[in-house]
């Protein structure tokens, strides 16, 4: 066990190094520079893309430049291009911003997808069972931002609320009853979306990993027993079906991070989705690569998580 | 299974119970006829595929019948099937079908030409993309799966890491530097050739550059691991961001950075495929190992990739279309569907037909590509195929 862990903290490491350096490589290797992003601005004289580029070490080479941004991520002194504000202090307050966009919307994944999941396998082929997986696929398919657009009309119209950003423009001064009932209607729109295509995706795994149990011999063993239905789904197939899921705790930490680009875009959410975007089209070059790096961090910690998690709830795997 | 008729019966009518002898393709064509779902999938797809190209046909050309880029400023907003004012408008600026069928958009264009000219756009995103994902995938999961034991010898790196040089110095406009590591390279790679084919060993002061140092498909997996740590829509938009706006950019990069997935697949295929007792015999009677590879593994191996391709089309469709909303796809004179829609959106209450023409076709058209996908997955499973 600890072998293996050390073995694979090991291998994790590499990887994120070389994701630090491809990272790195394809940000600073893709044409234009930061200096370029405003060329028709007369403050930008050839003194100031100068000045420039010294204070953000562009004109030093290339490895010289990888070394420098990782030395001042690791010791925390990396700012931002566009405001020289600390890069971490402003993820961290983005973070806040997301966290409960993901907590909402993680809870309704995983609380919804389970019963419809083991209902259509229990009822395979039945009309739940394929009205629910024709669900799964229009879920699947629809256009995040179409579907965010129809809930907009619908909710405006029909329930009169108000929808976009975190909360309404001066609704600061009202008592604190409203403004917890206005942050929770801003929250709704966004949660769904953001929980709609887990939903169907993971339903559909429910149902294929419950239809996989069912057709084993300890099922039929136990249906012979006499069990009630009850007993049979929930305590024998069940059980062993959860399985793979607990590994799945692990996969949810990169989505900590990543947030929606699209949904946090359309509903002015200023949240880490947001940050990368704003980023992006600022060529925030130090956001961007911070961001990056920390999600791919999140990425390995989440599978040796599931990794470990596995190990302890399955007595049969060793490693 | 269902029909448990007595015995006597059975030995009656011998050959109504013995499987039927149809062939694999008519097998599972049989099978996609009972999956309605998967059918219509197909069908619509068939359809899509004849109005994109139909659409091509009639929307592109110096004189198009349906003109995507005709502005008429006078015919804003007009809602799905109004007719033309025709006093205000000159002849040649006239509907061609008589009638807006989707309306038009804020600066009159005919938004049915519109979507007719982005129904191409996106099914060539989704098949370049697409191709270049599988063909990648395949490449590097044939290459991990049939020839991953093998050792990669430091005389391989030091190959590569001259020709990487090479280019770079080529790059740098040092030509005769460039040129002389290309020709030391390609000599030095030739002469192992040679010296591989004698059997003879290698004098001692050369032993190193036979020194294996990590496995092919350590290396791939490791390479698939990497890719797997970015998030792939942050990636391909600050690519997409970066390099200058155009519909090619946007399908090499969606193909770039998608295939992992089919890369592990074709592996774990092979690698189970080259252990069965067909590819031994194949080997014992002296055939090439790219005969075998392309004659007896892939048959077997391609069906479950051309699946996984065909939702992995739906996706890059959906990715399209975010970044063209996003306002980072295909650039201006050229309609998508994605851009049909970002620049609807700021018309959702007078013309909500901006948004929910290119809306409901891409939801239409994923659906479609996920249906069928999906479908043929449960087909090609035999571990889900019913018995009949």
């Amino acid at each position: 066990m600890l072998a293996f862990m050390g073995r694979s903290i090991i291998q994790k490491v590499v990887t994120l190094f070389f994701v630090s350096v491809i990272s790195f490589l394809i940000i600073h290797l893709a044409p234009g520079e930061p200096s370029q992003i405003d060329p028709l601005n007369p403050k930008f004289t050839p003194e100031m893309v100068e000045r420039m580029r010294t204070e953000f070490n562009l004109d030093k080479p290339l490895h010289v430049q990888y070394m420098l941004f990782y030395k001042n991520l690791f010791t925390g002194r990396i700012v931002s291009w566009r405001d020289n504000q600390p890069v971490l202090g402003k993820i961290w307050e983005r973070f806040l911003n997301s966290l409960p966009l993901f907590v909402v919307g993680t809870i309704l994944t995983w609380t919804f997808s389970f019963p419809v999941g083991i209902r259509s396998a229990i009822m395979r082929d039945g009309v739940y069972d394929k009205s629910a997986t024709f669900l799964a696929y229009l879920l699947i398919s629809i256009p995040g931002f179409f579907f965010a657009y129809i809930l907009i009309i619908l909710v405006v119209t029909e329930l009169h609320v108000p929808v976009i950003g975190m909360e309404t423009f001066g609704v600061t001064s009202a008592s604190p009853l409203v403004r917890i009932m206005d942050r929770t209607w801003h929250l709704v729109l966004p949660s769904i979306l953001g929980a709609t295509g887990g939903v169907a995706v993971l339903s559909r795994y429910v149902r294929s990993q419950m239809l996989e149990i069912i057709g084993q011999d300890y099922v039929r063993t136990a249906w012979a027993k006499g069990l009630s239905s009850e007993t049979v789904y929930y305590k024998h197939a069940l059980r062993n079906a959860l399985l793979p899921f607990v590994t799945m705790f692990g996969m949810i930490l990169p989505g900590l991070i990543g947030g929606s680009v699209i949904i946090e875009s359309i509903f002015s959410w200023p949240g880490m989705g947001r940050m990368a975007y704003e980023a992006i089209l600022g060529r925030d070059y130090p956001v961007i690569l911070t961001l990056n790096f920390i999600t791919a961090a999140l990425v390995l910690a989440g599978t040796l998580i599931s990794d470990l998690l596995y190990m302890v709830v399955d007595p049969r795997i060793k490693l | 299974m269902a029909t448990t008729a007595n015995p006597v019966d059975r030995m009656g009518t011998d050959e109504t119970h013995m499987p039927p002898s149809r062939s694999p393709w008519a097998e599972t064509w049989h099978l996609l006829c009972k999956n309605r779902m998967a059918l219509t999938g197909l069908v619509i797809f068939l359809v899509f595929f004849g109005v994109a190209v139909a659409g091509l046909t009639v929307t592109s050309g110096k004189d198009p019948i349906l003109d995507p880029a005709r502005v008429r400023l006078q015919e804003k907003l007009r809602p799905p099937f109004s007719a033309p004012k025709t006093d205000s408008l000159r002849s040649e600026e006239l509907p061609a079908l008589g009638i807006y069928i989707l309306g038009t958009d804020d600066l009159g264009r005919d938004v049915f030409a519109r979507m007719l000219q982005g129904a191409w756009v996106s099914l060539t995103v989704g098949f370049v993309a697409v191709g270049i994902a599988v063909g990648i995938g395949i490449l590097l999961g044939g290459i991990s799966g049939y020839y991953g034991r093998q050792y990669i010898q430091s005389g391989h790196i030091l190959f590569w890491l001259l020709l990487v040089l090479a280019i770079v110095l080529a790059f740098q406009k040092i030509l005769s530097a460039a040129a002389v590591l290309l020709i030391v390279a390609i000599a030095g790679w030739l002469w192992k050739k040679r010296h591989d084919r004698r059997v003879s060993p290698l004098p001692v002061c050369l032993k190193w550059i036979a020194l294996p140092t990590m496995q092919v498909d350590t290396l791939i997996m490791r390479a698939v691991d990497i890719m797997l740590c970015f998030p792939s829509f942050f990636l391909i938009l600050t690519v997409v961001a970066l390099l200058p706006p155009s519909i090619y950019n946007i399908m090499v990069i969606i193909g770039l950075t998608s295939w992992m997935g089919t890369t592990r697949f074709v592996r774990a295929e092979f690698l189970s495929l080259r252990e069965q007792d067909f590819v031994a015999a194949a080997r014992a009677l002296g055939i090439s190992d790219t005969r075998i590879i392309f004659r007896h593994i892939m048959p077997n191996a391609v069906a479950p990739v051309l699946v996984s391709a065909t939702l992995g089309i739906a996706s890059a469709m959906l990715t399209e279309a975010g970044l063209s909303f996003l306002g980072f796809g295909v650039p201006p004179p050229h309609a998508t569907w994605g851009n049909i829609l970002s620049d609807g959106k700021a018309f959702i209450f007078d013309a909500p037909w901006l948004t929910f023409a290119p809306g409901v076709a891409i939801l239409i058209v994923v659906l479609a590509f996920n249906l069928f996908g999906e479908g043929m997955r449960d087909i090609l499973n035999p571990k889900l195929r019913e018995r009949n």
